[in-house]
């Protein structure tokens, strides 16, 4: 729980060890985190988990300020599923969670009070992490939080904020509350603050070590990490589910489930036909997986991906409708146009070089063999030449 | 007649087992082999063909190239026969043999060279025939020609051999040459009707190829040049296997009737060049050959073969120089070979990327019978009058016969009464 | 002369006339542009359209099951991919993408069921048919002599040739006509996910190809269907982005190949009467000399003493 009493922080390092939390744990986090973030991350761009841990370490934990709006809490929740270390470890004692309305022990006058706490504290360090999508319509009078509307609460959060990450789907660009006919205007964060790095986590709910790898980047580096044009970080939404799928295999060769239950589906064929809407969804589902245990994801159980992180397919293309892919690169090995048949092999052409020598040697030994000029024609032999021995003729 | 060849005489001086025969004989049973193996095996492994190339050098060269080579029992046929050069007759015998080889040789590696051979019967019944094939013309014709009028024009050498070895035999073979002589028209009517279709057809098979042949071989008149190419190829192979002989077994040469076939073979070739690229020129695609590829350069390659084979021909028989004839009709014969085999190889374009190279295995099947073609020829002019050779070589036949046998001497003396 | 010799040259000289002109006339009136073989009204065939095709190659993977094809486990492909069509892959998609390119596309290969095909005028035993009804082209195991005439002639080097082995078919596409007499589709236009090859009656196939040229003008290369004219046209017809020749389908002329060498052949061997005029008068001609050269054989024997040569 923090505390408002001015207590100075220490390094993260320190805090964990006065909790209790193993160095083998702290040390396994960081390889989490390397495995959740190979590349474009500058935090774990590092030789190994020990010098990791040693970045990590040595940083003070961030402040962390979480507003909810029209959640699920499906984010938060998904900020549980992690055991090493486990939610209290990660809140008190990685990173120091000054507001969470549904963690915090305190609610009604005492949550307002730690909120502005917090904020004051931190002015202008603390990392304000947003979940739920924000209604604008009617000057955002369907959310009202503490009284004041929630567009107004974020604005005035954000105003302080060192950066601002919108968690989840809703956060990023509207989410479930934004599928049409949007009747309360729900927008993401990234539309209303403008002034200030926003980087969104898509995802319903995406995976908590992005948002840690994310919060623990801009704590120890102090910046954070390459986005693309959609504001998400390049380590985690740079492909399409469908490059990374584990049942690209199947199809590739054309195995596909048809029917749920069906033969395909229990051999775990691909879920195009299904629905799936891999290949036009970026996320990296496909090879974080979920709740620490490999192969819990959405494919990996069976079920079609929906598109949960893409705005304009996730709540919007039905969830059993197919989708073209014509984006998808063609792979490098694929049969082409023209494939090249037929070699030549060295005992062929020799023989063939064999031949034609001799021939062509025994055709010009010929030809020199006879003679240029051939003699006038020799006389027919007559009537008076028939007995007796020819000259011309003989045994040679 | 007042020229040398006189009379057919076999090579009675040399040995029949000779070096030469039991390599060539060796060469045949080494391709009798690879033919088992290619039976068990499949056409794969034993040869260089792959679906972009189905066609190998069997079909293209054993069969296209050396049967038109063999056409000289056709060409020189219609030449003594039809037109009457009486002077060709002298030639008639070793034309037919070495007809009947190519032939028979060719048809050998044509079973060997189809997938399915044992479904060859259906040639037995006409009512299956697809008369729209050219390839069922081929493989109908050739099998009948060979069978019979090209057989049938070679059995009076062996008839007569057997006449001067066998006495007992002598009244069953007058019979059999009186039956010969009777309907003798009527058979070499055939064996000129019949290879003149199925050299035709020969060339009417890369028709239906359409475009993938290259522009400077695809012509509608494509069995019309095959069949011309196959008349003078028989000639330039007739009069050069002539001279060839008559060099290894020191036989004398008939200069008159050389040079008739010189300037025949000459005539027949400068023609043909001619039609062939006035054709191009007609359907204008003569600028093709003058683009810069591979295939220009074949096509001028046998151009100026040819052309070289005419003034070779033409050259040698003004000045009665064999050298320059024997080089001229080489010309003519790879020539004719080289135009009659790139329309299904080297001028087929199957699809880009696609490249065919015969294998070893291939090489030496094809080898092995021609081998067997050869070693053939040498026998059965060793063993038959065949070779024509002055009178005198005949009387030193009987000479020398008279002193290795009485029996044998005694079949020829009886000829003389 | 006698009456009878008279008589006997007044036979000939008229056989030899009446025959010409029987030759004459066929061979000049044969018509110079025969009939050129159109398609059944109850012609099936496929409709492909490239811009709609993903490779995944589930047409691939059904074709094999269909046909009960092995997998082609020969190290000269992909995994159990062909790198091309062979005695093991009756269809296959194919990439065409030059290097460095923005634009490709992929492309099926398979049997183009020829109206008028090359392969059936060439196959010498009729192993390779043409069903009058739906246009399939098929190959019979019992006919074919393995010649491979029709690997040379098919302008699209559709068939393929089972190299090793004794017992070596022709294999290639034949729309899965064991699936159509059970009246189900063909195999790959059953299971594309995509619907980018689809399965019909030939005619309506190309209003639909139509249709789709006109709805989305500049789309398709040339605004045109492949396979209604060309080469005579083709029961499998195909909508491409890309230029045809890109994807390996040839600018054929309207003409089939077959219809054209046909027109050739007729003028020749209709009614097999130039042969036979030419038989018939070279047989005239050496009979007469037959008789020329018997004398001249007989003056030899007299003068040689030996007995004639033919």
């Amino acid at each position: 729980m923090p505390n408002g009493t001015g207590v100075p922080r220490q390094s993260i390092a320190s805090h964990l060890k006065r909790c209790g939390f193993q160095r083998r744990d702290f040390l396994q986090l960081c390889t989490t985190l390397m495995v959740t973030a190979p590349v474009g991350l500058a935090l774990t761009d590092k030789a190994n988990a020990l010098e990791v841990a040693e970045a990590v370490g040595k940083t003070r934990r961030p402040s962390v300020i979480w507003l909810h709006f029209q959640d699920c809490t499906g984010c938060s929740e998904t900020l549980l599923r992690t055991s090493k270390p486990d939610v209290a470890d990660l809140i008190l004692n990685v990173i120091s969670l000054d507001y969470h309305e549904t963690l915090m022990a305190a609610s009604g006058t005492q949550a307002e009070a730690a909120l502005h706490h917090a904020m004051k504290e931190n002015a202008g360090k603390y990392v304000l992490v947003c979940e739920g999508s924000i209604p604008t319509k009617n000057n955002g009078a369907y959310l009202t939080l503490g009284g004041k509307p929630g567009l107004q609460l974020l604005e005035e959060v954000g105003a302080n904020a060192a950066a601002v990450i919108a968690m989840g789907s809703c956060a990023s660009w509207g989410g479930v509350p934004s599928a049409d006919p949007n009747p309360t205007g729900a927008v993401g964060v990234d539309s209303i603050i403008k002034d200030k790095p926003v980087i969104n986590l898509p995802g319903c709910p995406p995976n908590p070590y992005a948002l840690l790898a994310v919060v623990l980047e801009f704590a120890v580096m102090g910046k954070l990490p390459a986005v693309d044009a959609h504001k998400r970080p390049t380590f985690a939404y740079d492909r399409f589910i469908h490059d990374h799928c584990p049942r690209r295999g199947h199809f590739d060769a054309g195995r596909f489930a048809k029917d749920f239950g069906d033969e395909g589906h229990r051999q775990g064929w691909c879920l195009y036909k299904l629905g799936c809407k891999g290949p036009v969804t970026h996320a990296a589902c496909s090879t974080r997986h979920f709740n620490e245990i490999p192969d819990v994801w959405p494919i990996g159980v069976g079920a079609p991906c929906v598109g949960c992180t893409e705005k304009g397919v996730g709540f919007s293309i039905p969830i059993f409708q197919t989708v073209d892919i014509h984006a998808a690169t063609p792979p490098e090995a694929f049969p082409l146009v023209h494939a090249p048949t037929g070699t030549v092999s060295t005992a062929a052409a020799a023989l063939v070089g064999a031949i034609v020598g001799g021939v062509g040697t025994a055709a010009v030994m010929a030809s020199k063999r006879l003679p240029g000029k051939e003699p006038a024609v020799t006389p027919s032999e007559t009537n008076s030449e028939v007995t007796g021995k020819s000259a011309k003729s003989g045994g040679e | 007649m007042t020229g040398n060849w006189q009379r057919a005489v076999p090579v009675y001086n040399q040995p029949i087992r000779t070096r030469a025969l039991y390599v060539l004989g060796a060469l045949t049973g080494v391709a009798v082999l690879l033919a088992l193996y290619r039976v068990f095996a499949g056409l794969g492994p034993a040869s260089g063909m792959n679906d972009a190339y189905s066609w190998g050098i069997w079909k293209t060269f054993n069969v296209m190239v050396l049967t038109g080579l063999g056409s000289g029992g056709f060409a020189v046929g219609i030449g003594a026969w039809v037109f009457y050069r009486q002077r060709l007759h002298s030639v008639m015998r070793a034309a037919l043999l070495i007809s009947f080889l190519a032939y028979f040789c060719g048809l050998i590696l044509l079973t060997i060279d189809v997938g399915r051979p044992w479904n060859l019967y259906w040639m037995l019944f006409p009512w299956n025939w697809n008369t729209h094939s050219p390839l069922l013309e081929v493989m109908v014709c050739m099998s009948v020609y060979a069978m019979f009028p090209l057989a049938v024009e070679n059995v009076p050498p062996i008839l007569e051999r057997l006449y001067d070895d066998r006495p007992s035999l002598r009244p069953l073979i007058e019979r059999a040459m009186g039956i010969i002589a009777k309907g003798y028209p009527y058979v070499i009517g055939l064996a000129y009707a019949l290879p003149m279709m199925h050299q035709s057809s020969l060339g009417a098979l890369m028709l239906l190829a359409g475009e993938r042949v290259h522009t400077l071989w695809q012509t509608p008149w494509l069995p019309l040049l095959y069949v011309w190419a196959a008349a003078f190829m028989g000639y330039a192979c007739v009069a050069g296997t002539l001279l060839f002989c008559s060099l290894m077994w020191k036989r004398a040469r008939d200069m008159q009737v050389l040079t008739e076939m010189s300037y025949i073979t000459a005539g027949l070739i400068a023609s043909w060049w001619l039609f062939r690229v006035g054709d191009l020129m007609y359907r204008n695609r003569l600028r093709a050959a003058f683009a810069v590829n591979p295939y220009s350069f074949v096509f001028w390659l046998e151009m100026v073969l040819l052309a070289g084979s005419v003034v070779f021909l033409v050259v040698s028989s003004r000045k009665q120089n064999t050298q320059l004839m024997f080089h001229g009709h080489l010309l003519a014969a790879i020539g004719g070979a080289l135009y009659r085999f790139n329309p299904t190889t080297f001028a087929f374009q199957a699809k880009p990327g696609a490249f065919y190279f015969p294998s070893a295995i291939e090489i030496l099947i094809s080898l092995g019978f021609v081998a067997l073609g050869i070693a053939g020829f040498m026998a059965a002019v060793k063993l038959l009058p065949i070779l024509p050779a002055p009178l005198s070589e005949w009387r030193g036949m009987e000479a020398h016969g008279k002193a290795r046998s009485g029996l044998v001497a005694q079949g020829y003396a009886a000829a003389q009464d | 002369m006698n009456r009878r010799d008279a008589l006997r040259k007044l036979a000939g000289g008229g056989a030899v006339a009446l025959a010409t002109g029987f030759v004459s006339t066929t061979a000049l009136t044969a018509p110079a542009e025969a009939e050129p073989v159109r398609a059944s009204k109850e012609a099936v065939g496929m409709l492909y359209d490239a811009t709609r095709c993903v490779g995944c190659q589930s047409c691939v993977a059904a074709c094999a099951e269909a046909n009960n094809l092995k997998p082609d486990t020969r190290l000269t492909g992909l995994h159990q991919a062909s790198l091309d069509l062979n005695h093991l892959t009756k269809n296959i998609i194919k990439l065409y993408k030059p290097t460095g390119a923005s634009t490709w596309s992929y492309v099926k290969q398979q049997c183009m069921h020829c109206v008028d095909p090359a392969c059936v005028a060439g196959c010498s035993f009729h192993a390779l048919t043409k069903d009058p009804q739906t246009g399939i082209v098929a190959w019979d195991a019992s006919k074919c002599s393995g010649c491979r005439y029709c690997q040379i002639v098919c302008p699209y080097s559709v068939p393929r040739f089972e190299w090793e082995g004794f017992n070596p078919k022709i294999v290639k596409c034949e729309m899965c006509r064991h699936r159509l007499a059970e009246g189900k589709e063909p195999a790959c236009t059953s299971v594309c996910p995509t619907h980018a090859v689809i399965f019909g009656k030939r005619e309506e196939l190309l209003a639909e190809a139509k249709k789709r040229i006109a709805e989305n003008p500049g789309k398709y290369f040339e605004d045109r269907v492949y396979g209604d004219k060309e080469g005579g046209g083709t029961q499998v017809l195909y909508l491409s982005a890309v230029p045809f020749e890109n994807i390996a389908l040839p600018e054929l002329g309207g003409e089939s190949v077959a219809q054209s060498s046909l027109k050739w052949q007729r003028k020749i061997y209709q009614y097999l009467a130039v042969p036979a005029v030419l038989y018939v008068s070279m047989v005239g001609v050496m009979r007469h000399n037959w008789k020329h050269h018997q004398e001249h054989l007989r003056e030899e024997e007299e003068k040689t003493g030996l007995r004639p040569q033919l």
